[in-house]
């Protein structure tokens, strides 16, 4: 029987199509990955990778991260810069209840030339200064509010605020690019960049309490994995890491009494 | 003969499988955002300050950036599509260089070009314009994503209208610019605004160019797609409202540009697919 090429032509596209299908309707979960996907802030991004370089990672604006996860995201850990959003993820069930895995600073940081002569807190209230900021929900942009409110500059700086960006590391870019005058981020993120930014601190009035929650998410499809990460991150191994990156322990010590 | 038969029904199944498995691909997420949204929702939502203040800058830097694109972009299409120079292929292939550039490429190249500290920063700054985190950089991002579009669109307008109408327009008497503005620019009218929806459609849907040389402020920066984005993990309801209203604004656009198509009946003006060449002989 001679084998005609339109009927080759069909059986593939039917090959095709089966296999398309098939291989969208598959679920996810169907077989433990051997690499699990951890969803983190992005101000972890240098830090994590070196404490366990196995997993996929996805680093971003925590909230955006969580918001995935809420529709279905394929994440297994969930590393938050604050504890609300993988709390407000276990309330719905989503997650495992979070764990403080390490603290963070909040720092001012301006381009290596400091055009604007940004040296505290206050000069970013001065007219014509351009702050960069992150967005609301974002934690690090959260943080900055409340750093704001304790300093009673909230109006004053917010007004010279040019633009609320989705993470951490975008507000440090714009910085050290010298687009803006100044921006606020973690200590941890103007570490990365060192050599191309002017850290000011905040009066200790002003700091917030920063503190990142770890969670294993509950539709993961390798949980032993997922907490086995977890494990690692707060391990001695795993906190030396992140105090050598410029993070906090993760209990603040109590001071000694004089 | 049976064989044949079972061929061409599997032929036509796959035929129609194929057509079905697209159709629905492609509408299922528009149909998606409705069924999310109530209309009582959507027009709720018309009334937040996000959407409304996201709408008002879209607007508004994509029509000041229309007009630029048209204003430069006309003259540089007619002079590509009307004359071969050396390097015409060069600059064919630099103005559609935007289309394929990844939508944050071409904002990081627009920051070192005209950031504070790009190539023209200086000079800029000395005539006392700072672009970054302005309107107008929303603007000027919005353009320079955009004008390929129209552009390519007008060099195939251009290209496709019949040289001997020109040529006699010029031998009555006319002035070239006479001869451009009465009788190059009308037969090529169809494919100028084909070209012109493209670009703007696709003006309102920048988003990488944007965020990144424009930033995100509400009421400054902050487009519609921003916004949905800045959005998305705050207040699902405003996003799924502004996705609605950009979906139906889309469908009129679509519908408008149709219309206005096939009402002139002019043979040189009726085109067959609104995106592709205007038809003439």
């Amino acid at each position: 029987m001679p084998f005609h090429r339109s009927s080759l032509l069909v059986a593939s596209v039917a090959l095709a199509i089966c296999v398309a299908v098939v291989g969208l309707a598959l679920p996810a979960e169907a077989t433990p990955q051997a690499r699990i996907t951890v969803y983190a802030a992005a101000s972890l991004t240098d830090v994590l990778p070196k404490i366990d370089g196995t997993p996929r990672y996805s680093f971003g604006g925590s909230n955006t991260l969580a918001a995935q996860i809420e529709h279905g995201a394929p994440a297994d850990v969930f590393a938050s810069a604050n504890t609300t959003l993988p709390s407000r993820l276990h309330a719905k069930g989503l997650c495992s209840k979070p764990v403080v895995f390490t603290r963070n600073t909040l720092v001012i940081v301006a381009p290596r030339a400091n055009p604007a002569r940004i040296r505290s807190m206050r000069d970013l209230a001065r007219p014509g200064t351009k702050v960069v900021i992150a967005g609301p929900g974002v934690p690090v942009g959260d943080y900055t509010l409340e750093a704001l409110k304790h300093a009673k500059l909230s109006q004053a700086v917010l007004s010279n605020v040019v633009s609320r960006e989705t993470d951490v590391r975008e507000v440090l870019a714009k910085v050290a690019l010298g687009e803006a005058d100044a921006g606020l981020v973690y200590s941890t993120d103007a570490k990365t960049v060192s050599g191309r930014v002017t850290v000011i601190g905040l009066p200790a009035r002003a700091q917030p309490t920063v503190r990142y929650g770890i969670c294993v998410v509950e539709a993961s499809g390798d949980e032993p994995e997922a907490r086995a990460f977890v494990a690692r991150v707060l391990s001695k191994a795993g906190q030396g890491k992140l105090m050598a990156a410029g993070f906090l322990p993760r209990v603040k010590p109590t001071p000694a009494k004089k | 003969m049976p064989k044949r038969s079972v061929r061409r029904t599997l032929l036509g199944v796959a035929y129609v499988g194929a057509v079905v498995v697209t159709m629905v691909f492609l509408l299922l997420p528009i149909v998606a955002i409705f069924a999310h949204t109530s209309p009582a929702e959507l027009v709720e939502q018309l009334g937040n300050p996000v959407v409304r203040d996201a709408f008002l800058v879209s607007l508004e830097t994509s029509l000041i950036a229309q007009v630029l694109i048209l204003v430069f972009g006309t003259p540089t299409a007619f002079l590509l599509a009307s004359r071969r120079f050396p390097g015409h292929a060069l600059a064919i292939t630099l103005v559609e260089l935007p289309l394929v550039l990844p939508p944050a490429v071409a904002g990081i190249g627009l920051l070192a070009a005209f950031g504070r500290v790009g190539l023209l920063g200086s000079s800029l700054d000395f005539m006392g314009i700072t672009l970054p985190f302005t309107q107008s950089a929303v603007t000027v991002a919005v353009a320079y994503v955009a004008s390929p579009l129209y552009i390519r669109q007008a060099i195939a307008a251009f290209g496709a209208t019949n040289p001997d109408l020109a040529a006699a327009s010029r031998t009555l008497g006319a002035s070239p610019i006479r001869t451009f503005f009465r009788v190059i620019l009308p037969l090529a009218r169809a494919g100028l605004i084909a070209g012109l929806a493209l670009s703007f459609a696709r003006g309102l849907g920048e988003f990488g160019a944007t965020i990144m040389f424009a930033g995100s402020l509400q009421g400054v920066t902050q487009t519609v797609p921003l916004a949905i984005y800045a959005q998305f993990d705050q207040d699902f309801d405003a996003t799924l409202a502004m996705s609605a209203v950009l979906v139906l604004f889309s469908v009129v656009l679509l519908a408008a540009l149709h219309a206005g198509l096939t009402w002139p009946r002019s043979e040189s003006t009726r085109s067959q697919s609104l995106f592709g060449l205007s038809g003439s002989t």
